[in-house]
């Protein structure tokens, strides 16, 4: 009865603006759809492409020698290794930062706290709440184009599922930063402080991972950057990898449990 | 006798260079409503939310129903809690909080909850963002009494309550007492509490300043009386009266502070035929901070 009842009650009260999320996205999709066609009828992009600078071509996912007009080109470049994840971020850090510091700025949480709950459990379930939103949003959004993909070919070469798989990776980038999000607000109480470090850090990997391929010392840097664990890999071309599906898991997982512990034990603000 | 419900010992509470709680040594037992009185920022709401685990304490300690609130999380099945400034998400309705914390506390007594939803008259399908603060103040007080808690902490439970809400509220208290709860009930003015509190603790800048029973304080507490008359009067006419401390008058109107006895003064005032009316303006409890603090009474009672 009383199961995972802060988990469903951060869902419900948030269900409405789900759905509106997932209407965009797929939205979005369609969009993206319906321009296919006139990108993979036209040989000169593909050269265009080709003669980008390294730097860009990694931030738009063509690292991998794929074309602009092939499907997989085509959704790295527009959709996947950009727009989607930062989307997602959105979506994600917006969530993530409320689910204590928010909520805590907001004063409502102390009332809550007054009930037979912990600080630990209350942080654990909106942490998975938020996990399984943000997971929905990227099925709704890979599904919805996998649907719509054979009716214009975007499937040429490329199986339906990675579709799926890539929007997962991308959500699972975008987790990071939310994790980090979390952690930040849940351990100091302060929502400013926690939607500004995690935008700065995501604004700042993404920077990172078209400069390192020019700049040689930073590449090590490289390594602890989540943006290319997935970029690096390319989900949609080649599938899932644990750089882009078990490693950011791992680290949002150690950011989570580090934000509960700090909040388990500080005064509330 | 039975344990106390809720034991502050030493309790300090320091924000940086700032002391908010020093030293407090508070009981409170079932069976008994102590007021918590004490100017805006005294320490109450501070020495409230060690009480519910929000804070930690600096130094001291503080018990609920026998443990620390920090520790024992289950225990907060058998608190009822309404903070000072109550927030809730504006979307959500009284109907659903009430059933949510319910579920939270091991399954909600439906009954129990359109029982106060009734006494108090609250619509609890209206959204709390689209109430006004008295109908707010309801939603959190029915959240506080409605799983009939063994400790009641009430941080200024009256402030925006009409006339009518504020009665059913009083009775809501008696009933808890009656049934063995602890009551810890915190207001910055004295009428709000005398009526139904057992013993007063006053607070002052953090320091327990005095702790005794109502009959005791209102004894102390200084009385200010505005005396209307029919014609302009002099000051003098209390001149020399036992009790009178200070004197305003403003033409037809006196305004006089008694300490002790009110009947010299009314006395010499009821002397002049011109009198039209009294008015108590209240037992001016800051006027009794300032006196308690003063030291001016110096039977400052001794925390239980």
């Amino acid at each position: 009865m009383t199961m995972l009842s802060v988990l469903r009650q951060m869902i419900f009260r948030r269900r409405t603006s789900l759905i509106w999320w997932c209407l965009g996205l797929v939205g979005v999709d369609a969009m993206w759809a319906i321009a296919y066609p006139t990108v993979r009828n036209n040989a000169a992009l593909d050269k265009t492409f080709s003669n980008l600078s390294p730097s860009v071509k990694a931030l738009l996912g063509l690292s991998n020698g794929a074309l602009i007009t092939s499907p997989v080109g085509y959704l790295d470049s527009q959709f996947y290794a950009n727009v989607l994840p930062i989307v997602l971020l959105i979506f994600a850090v917006g969530l993530a930062t409320w689910a204590v510091a928010g909520d805590e700025a907001a004063g409502t949480l102390e009332l809550l706290l007054a009930n037979p709950v912990s600080r630990v459990r209350v942080a654990v379930e909106r942490a998975v709440a938020m996990v399984a939103m943000l997971l929905t949003l990227a099925l709704v959004c890979g599904g919805a184009l996998a649907a719509m993909a054979p009716i214009v070919a975007l499937n040429a070469g490329l199986p339906l599922y990675r579709i799926v798989t890539a929007a997962v990776a991308s959500a699972l980038l975008a987790l990071v930063f939310a994790a980090l999000a979390f952690a930040i607000g849940a351990a100091t109480g302060r929502r400013g402080i926690a939607v500004a470090t995690a935008t700065s850090v995501a604004v700042f990997g993404y920077i990172l991972e078209g400069v390192a391929q020019q700049v040689g010392f930073l590449r090590p840097l490289r390594l602890l950057n989540p943006w290319h664990w997935m970029l690096s890999t390319d989900p949609l071309g080649r599938g899932a990898s644990w750089q882009a599906f078990l490693l950011p898991l791992a680290v949002s997982a150690v950011l989570f449990a580090l934000g509960a512990a700090r909040f388990a034990s500080r005064d509330l603000r | 006798m039975s344990e106390p419900a809720i034991t502050t010992s030493r309790l300090t509470k320091r924000f940086g260079t700032l002391t908010a709680v020093s030293e407090l040594d508070l009981e409170v037992m079932p069976g008994e409503v102590v007021g918590f009185l004490g100017p805006n920022g005294a320490g109450k709401t501070t020495t409230i939310r060690m009480l519910l685990g929000f804070l930690n304490p600096s130094e001291g300690s503080c018990q609920v129903l026998g443990s620390s609130p920090s520790r024992d999380v289950s225990l907060r099945r058998r608190i009822g809690y309404l903070p000072g400034d109550l927030r809730v998400d504006p979307s959500m309705t009284g109907a659903e909080l009430f059933s949510w914390f319910g579920k939270l506390r091991g399954g909600i007594d439906q009954r129990r909850v359109d029982e106060l939803v009734e006494r108090l008259g609250l619509d609890p399908g209206r959204p709390f963002g689209a109430l006004s603060k008295g109908n707010r103040q309801k939603v959190g007080l029915i959240q506080a009494f409605q799983h009939d808690p063994d400790v009641l902490i009430l941080d200024e439970p009256t402030s925006g309550l009409d006339p009518l809400a504020q009665r059913e509220f009083m009775r809501l208290v008696h009933e808890a007492v009656a049934r063995d709860a602890a009551v810890l009930f915190s207001s910055h003015i004295l009428p709000a509490v005398e009526r139904i509190a057992s013993r007063i603790a006053i607070i002052r800048t953090g320091k327990l300043v005095a702790v005794s029973t109502v009959d005791e304080l209102l004894d102390r507490a200084r009385r200010r009386l505005e005396l209307r008359f029919s014609e302009p009067v002099s000051a003098d006419i209390f001149k020399g009266v036992p009790g009178v401390v200070e004197v305003d008058v403003d033409g037809d109107t006196a305004q006089i502070v008694i300490d002790g006895a009110v009947g010299p003064a009314l006395g010499a005032a009821t002397g002049k035929a011109s009198l039209l009316r009294i008015n108590n303006v209240g037992d001016d409890l800051e006027d009794l901070f300032v006196s308690l603090y003063d030291g001016s009474n110096d039977e400052v009672g001794e925390a239980r």
